[in-house]
């Protein structure tokens, strides 16, 4: 039961993410990319970490995917792609063949790794929050200072066209 | 080859599959749009002094849901003619899902609830935040003027109020110390309602889901004497009906929240059955918001951007501290 | 539970495809959607190898929670630029926006 869950949301998400590439308007790219982070976060809880599970989709398709969609709404639609040059193409398909046959030198030891099926303390929701205050609580703040700056400089930024 | 029929026949008469597709899921969300429609076009039509529907049926027109159903989907599909069909039509189908789907969190009685996760209460909020995505889609794909301004201020508006709308549930989870709806209940049952202690979180959490439900007098995106109903305006006959149905459903689902967080879900004394407190407290809630609608004007846009972002945000974070001297206690200045 | 290797499998495929969308798509934003799978492709590593040694440990949650909001920070900031640059050029082809200003 948990092979055929496994199954259909990796092939969800790897299906969604090639179509968030190669879709001609880029408005269904953006529906597809936020269906390929629907099934990131099935895999999420799939791996018992349901509180990033549903973290992932209130920030990411809650609120990347409606800035992004957002965005494509106000650029308008745009020119299509050209066809690659051939100096690139010789560099990409050294990338993904070394890619591939990573992956498929690793699947061939499938069963090494089997973790174990009862998370115990590494998925607890108050082992979670405890950690994430008593251990990273100064990151915490350094992220929400991180957070402010990234705000302002958005706003700044969408305000500069006016007076410029 | 009587196998597999009777594995098919136990699926579908165990209790899950019942529970999902009767009660408290799907038909029974279908028959309780249906009705609400009803009672938000009764309740509205009592306090303006007027009568409201009528003649459907002998007792005061209560198929009158049911009658518009049969009528919305007898009327033509026409579909303007650069609109982009895919999401024309998928938009109010998915948000009818995601209707549906916040109302498989909540705890309806104890042991009624179809999705009893540990982060119950996130993962509502969290499938409520897809609500802005789709309608934006659903006004941009029409490909007109007005629902592209509809679908932009709902953005706005949506964007606006979430942080609040968590914010004023955060301050639930810091006395109850769990994100499980059930176990929120449980806690209730112990230490009494929430609303006494949370009763700033309560008005917060009841100002900021009527923002997000589009009700008025947060209704800028489908404003009627404006915009030509935004972002709902291209959509025809039995669209119609599938745009306005998770307006409905997202109200009972925002009202089950409420009650389950503030007024005990279905707790109370053993004289009536659980189920029937939750639905109590779930129908004066909806009471409350209806009567919103005919009580306050229409807000203004930046009006309504300017007070989610300063005057409700400050409140949400005064509600937290006071959660927190509820939880630590006055001596720990 | 799957093995190990089957998600990170799905997270080396998802990187390849970011790959392959950074280094040959020419418009910006769908340079933004493969930066976006990257980003999603390392949380699902870092949360699979948290979940699946021996014992799990949350530190790996913890991180996503983190990389996550990063992220988000990072794509908000750069569809800023993008918008911004489209209102002054029209067109976000990156390959010919090679000058800084003046």
């Amino acid at each position: 039961m948990t092979d055929l869950t496994f199954l259909a949301l990796a092939t969800v998400t790897v299906a969604s993410a090639i179509l968030a590439l190669e879709a001609r308007d880029l408005v269904y790219g953006a529906a597809a990319l936020g269906i390929s982070f629907l099934g990131i976060a099935g895999l999420f809880f799939l791996l018992d970490a349901s509180y990033t599970g549903v973290f992932q989709i209130a920030v990411y398709i809650g609120a990347v995917v409606v800035l992004i969609l957002f965005t494509v709404m106000l650029v308008g639609p745009q020119l299509g792609e050209p066809p690659l040059e051939l100096k690139r193409l010789s560099l990409l398909v050294a990338l993904l063949v070394s890619l591939l046959l990573g992956t498929a030198g690793s699947l061939t030891s499938a069963a090494a790794f089997r973790g174990p099926d009862n998370c115990g303390a590494g998925c607890d929701l108050i082992r979670l929050s405890t950690t994430l205050i008593n251990q990273y609580g100064v990151p915490l703040e350094f992220l929400s200072l991180v957070l402010a700056a990234a705000v302002i400089g958005a706003l700044t930024l969408a305000k500069a066209d006016r007076k410029g | 080859m009587p196998d597999p029929v009777s594995q098919i026949i136990q699926l579908v008469t165990s209790t899950y599959f019942l529970e999902i597709v009767v009660f408290p899921g799907l038909i029974s969300i279908a028959i309780l749009g249906a009705f609400f429609t009803w009672f938000e076009r009764k309740l509205t039509a009592r306090v303006q002094l007027r009568i409201g529907p009528l003649y459907s049926s002998p007792v005061g027109g209560i198929l009158q849901g049911f009658a518009d159903i049969i009528k919305l989907l007898f009327k033509e599909l026409i579909i303007p003619e650069g609109a982009d069909r895919f999401f024309f039509i998928m938009s109010p189908v998915t948000a009818l899902i995601i209707g549906a789907a916040l109302l498989g969190l909540i705890p309806f009685a104890p042991g009624v609830q179809i999705a009893n996760v540990d982060v119950g209460l996130p993962s509502f909020l969290a499938i409520l935040t897809l609500s802005p995505t789709l309608v934006l889609l659903a006004g941009w794909s029409a490909n007109s003027k007005f629902p592209f301004i509809g679908g932009l201020r709902a953005l706005f508006q949506q964007t606006a109020y979430e942080i609040p709308l968590w914010l004023s549930a955060l301050g639930v989870v810091m006395i109850t110390g769990t994100l499980n709806l059930t176990g929120i209940v449980q806690f209730q049952q112990n230490n009494g309602w929430l609303i006494l202690p949370q009763a700033l979180g309560a008005l917060l959490f009841i100002v900021t889901s009527t923002a997000e439900m589009e009700r008025l007098p947060f209704d800028l995106p489908e404003a009627e004497s404006e915009i030509m109903m935004g972002w709902q305006a291209e959509y025809p006959g039995p669209l119609f009906m599938l745009v306005q149905g998770p307006a409905f459903i997202k109200l009972y689902a925002f009202a089950a929240l409420f009650s389950t967080l503030y007024l005990g879900g279905y707790l109370g004394p053993a004289i009536i059955p659980p189920i029937v407190w939750f639905f109590l407290k779930t129908i004066v809630i909806i009471v409350a918001i209806m009567l919103f609608r005919s009580t306050f004007p229409r807000v203004r846009l930046d009006q309504l951007l300017r007070q989610g972002w300063t005057t409700l945000l400050t409140l949400s974070i005064v509600n937290i501290v006071i959660a927190y001297f509820i939880v630590v206690g006055v001596p720990a200045i | 539970m799957e093995p190990l290797t089957s998600f990170f499998a799905v997270s080396v495929i998802l990187l390849g495809i970011g790959i392959y969308g950074l280094t040959t798509k020419r418009n910006a934003l769908r340079i933004l959607f493969s930066i976006e799978l990257i980003y999603n492709a390392a949380n699902l590593n870092i949360i699979a190898f948290a979940r699946l040694r021996d014992p799990p440990i949350v530190t790996g949650q913890v991180l996503v929670l983190f990389t996550i909001a990063l992220a988000a920070m990072e794509a908000s900031v750069g569809l800023a630029i993008i918008m911004l640059v489209s209102r002054l050029n029209v067109d976000i082809d990156l390959r010919k926006l090679d000058r800084l200003k003046g």
